[in-house]
């Protein structure tokens, strides 16, 4: 019977339209409130000011940029957990997860010692002679994208993990004894094999990169400004709600589209090949 | 070895006495109610749970320190009018203007305070007490730069380059120094056209732009920057974990505020929340909150000064100090704030 497993997704259906649904939708109502009654002037303040498209543009710029460097560094790992014995899968496991179980915040002013004058990436640099005096990566977006790809590093790392270890290893052997070389074989075996989790991965760090707002705040420092810390200041600073509110709308469609777009690109015929 | 079965019933059981054991203690502690008071994170937010809480506690109160910065503290009392989430805020005047203007905060009956009459009149507001004035200045590290002369030397003295952080118009210190800069580069405390075109003239001084002070003293520590705006709280704080920072007064005088506690209008815990403002004025408190790592000035007439405070400011001097015209920096703020952040990111 196609009925009988409702009763049990009741529970999550409401707390799902209690606290989503319905503060999305006070959100959404928000947005459009003046003292004269519903109007769309808080969006025209915000796409009137130059200044807050360009924050937009960052903040998506700052997300794909992020799912870049993960997916660059998700990849191997995961594949090296694949190929890997018992021992060395539970130690990438454990070092993987043990990130995750570190408050944000902590990781977050850890950074700052790393990206600092005085860190490890100054000193090495220093020390290579690739320059003379130490330098500090702090308040750069430089700086910050290495932050948030090891902090969002788990989030692609999981999901490929989950479809891996489902995946026997004999798929690589036997297009090795096919014929096919090295490239091939990432091109048109692991990479339509790992597209599943690698769409989850992306949307997991796409979503947690845009709207971070502590190690934007920290590490990126005043000069770059993303739309989690414009959102801030509106309800924090200059009590603008309403404004705050249809910034977090425009936020939110620009990143569902965004995300849409990946989801449709991943899904591509040619992308997914035979798979 | 025994399997692991936990029962609807034990776990039940358990349920209720995790929860009983919760309630137990905090039923004991706060038989006349709990302040839940909202403070400024930090030295403050240590300093008032040390020194308060046991002074609430022999008077049968209970004392909750809520960390928040001033304008935190307006944001999330505008967010439930009515039901605030604090019994009292701690703000200066810039703030208490806007938390009137918006019926936020109620007039206090000074009656219910024993020690109200240890304050000075000026210390005597209708909104509440006075519990410290927080003089402004710069802090420096005199191992990485010489001691600065004011905020002029900030700009032109080379040494100074790629060392400087400053925070945007939402942080009150930097609202008083900024004023200070439209004095001496524009032609008053509201020209800050001046101060815009200044940093313009000199964008170094942008790539240290930090969203609070207390970013600032992270990046202290860590060697980051060795120049911030602040108040001699916040040098005292740097003091006591052992780094060499100081305080410099600017040669254009030191920009101060004082710092009020106010009581939320629909404050849930009266008894509670007059207590710990009591608290806050008493000579017992003041006497703690005066010596490192807080360094308070008291507002307390029988708190005798440390040195230590005596060499920023003494009670003759406080009125040489310079108060920031409050009421036109809140008309402007918000343009200001806009108008600064859009310059710092370019």
């Amino acid at each position: 019977m196609k009925a009988s497993g409702f009763p049990y997704v009741v529970p999550m259906l409401l707390l799902s339209v209690a606290f989503f649904a319905t503060p999305l939708a006070v959100l959404v109502g928000f947005s459009f409130s003046g003292p004269g009654g519903a109007t769309v002037e808080h969006y025209g303040r915000f796409f009137g000011d130059a200044f807050n498209f360009r924050v937009l543009v960052s903040t998506a710029r700052l997300g794909l940029e992020t799912v870049v460097g993960t997916t660059l560094l998700g990849v191997p790992i995961a594949l090296l957990y694949w190929h890997s014995g018992r021992t060395a899968r539970q130690v990438i496991i454990f070092l993987t997860l043990i990130p995750m179980l570190t408050s944000n915040v902590v990781r977050t002013f850890a950074w700052i010692v790393i990206l600092g004058r005085q860190g490890p990436i100054s000193e090495t640099l220093m020390a290579l002679g690739l320059t003379g005096s130490p330098i500090s990566l702090m308040f750069t977006e430089f700086g910050l994208l290495m932050a948030m790809c090891q902090i969002d590093l788990p989030l692609i790392i999981l999901p490929l993990i989950a479809i891996l270890s489902r995946t026997p290893v004999q798929f690589t052997e036997a297009a090795q004894v096919s014929g096919a070389g090295p490239w091939r074989i990432l091109v048109t075996v692991l990479l339509p094999l790992m597209l599943p989790g690698l769409l989850a991965g992306w949307i997991l760090v796409f979503a947690s990169t845009s709207s971070s707002f502590v190690t934007q705040a920290v590490i990126g420092g005043a000069r770059n400004v993303y739309v989690p810390q414009l959102i801030y200041r509106e309800v924090g600073t200059l009590f603008d709600w309403p404004l705050a509110s249809a910034i977090a709308v425009v936020l939110l469609i620009s990143t569902g589209c965004l995300l849409v777009a990946m989801t449709m690109i991943s899904r591509h015929r040619r992308l997914v090949g035979h798979a | 070895m025994h399997d692991f079965k936990l029962s609807r019933r034990h776990f039940g059981m358990l349920a209720a006495g995790v929860a009983a054991s919760a309630a137990l203690p905090f039923s004991v502690r706060a038989a006349g109610g709990t302040a839940i008071a909202a403070t400024f994170p930090g030295n403050w937010e240590d300093g008032y749970r040390k020194a308060l809480t046991p002074i609430l506690e022999a008077e049968g109160f209970g004392l909750t320190v809520a960390p928040a910065m001033a304008q935190d503290q307006l944001a999330k009392v505008m967010a439930s009018p009515g039901n605030p989430p604090y019994d009292t805020l701690l703000m200066s005047p810039g703030q208490m203007a806007t938390a009137i203007e918006n019926d936020l905060i109620q007039k206090i009956d000074p009656s219910r305070l024993k020690n109200w009459n240890m304050l000075d009149p000026a210390f005597q507001g209708e909104y509440g007490p006075t519990v410290t004035i927080e003089v402004n200045g710069i802090a420096y590290n005199p191992d990485m730069v010489p001691r600065p002369k004011g905020y002029r030397d900030l700009f032109e003295n080379p040494a100074y380059q790629g060392k400087v952080s400053w925070t945007g118009f939402a942080s009150n210190t930097a609202v008083m120094a900024y004023t200070e800069m439209a004095k001496i580069f524009g032609s008053g405390p509201n020209d800050m056209d001046a101060v815009f075109k200044l940093f313009k003239d000199h964008p170094e001084q942008l790539q240290g732009v930090v969203d609070s002070t207390n970013h600032q003293m992270t990046l202290f520590q860590q060697g980051e920057i060795a120049v911030f705006m602040c108040s001699t709280g916040n040098v005292a704080r740097l003091k006591s974990l052992g780094m060499n920072a100081e305080f410099v007064q600017p040669e254009t005088g030191s920009p101060a505020a004082p710092v009020n506690i106010h009581l939320t209008k629909g404050a849930k815990n009266l008894d509670a929340a007059y207590a710990y403002m009591d608290a806050a004025i008493s000579k017992a408190a003041q006497d703690i909150l005066k010596m490192p790592p807080t360094e308070m000035f008291p507002t307390n007439k029988e708190v005798a000064l440390t040195p230590g405070i005596e060499a920023y400011v003494t009670r003759d001097q406080l009125s040489k100090m310079v108060y920031p015209d409050w009421a036109a920096i809140n008309k402007n703020r918000a343009a200001w704030i806009r108008t600064f952040d859009a310059l710092v990111a370019g």
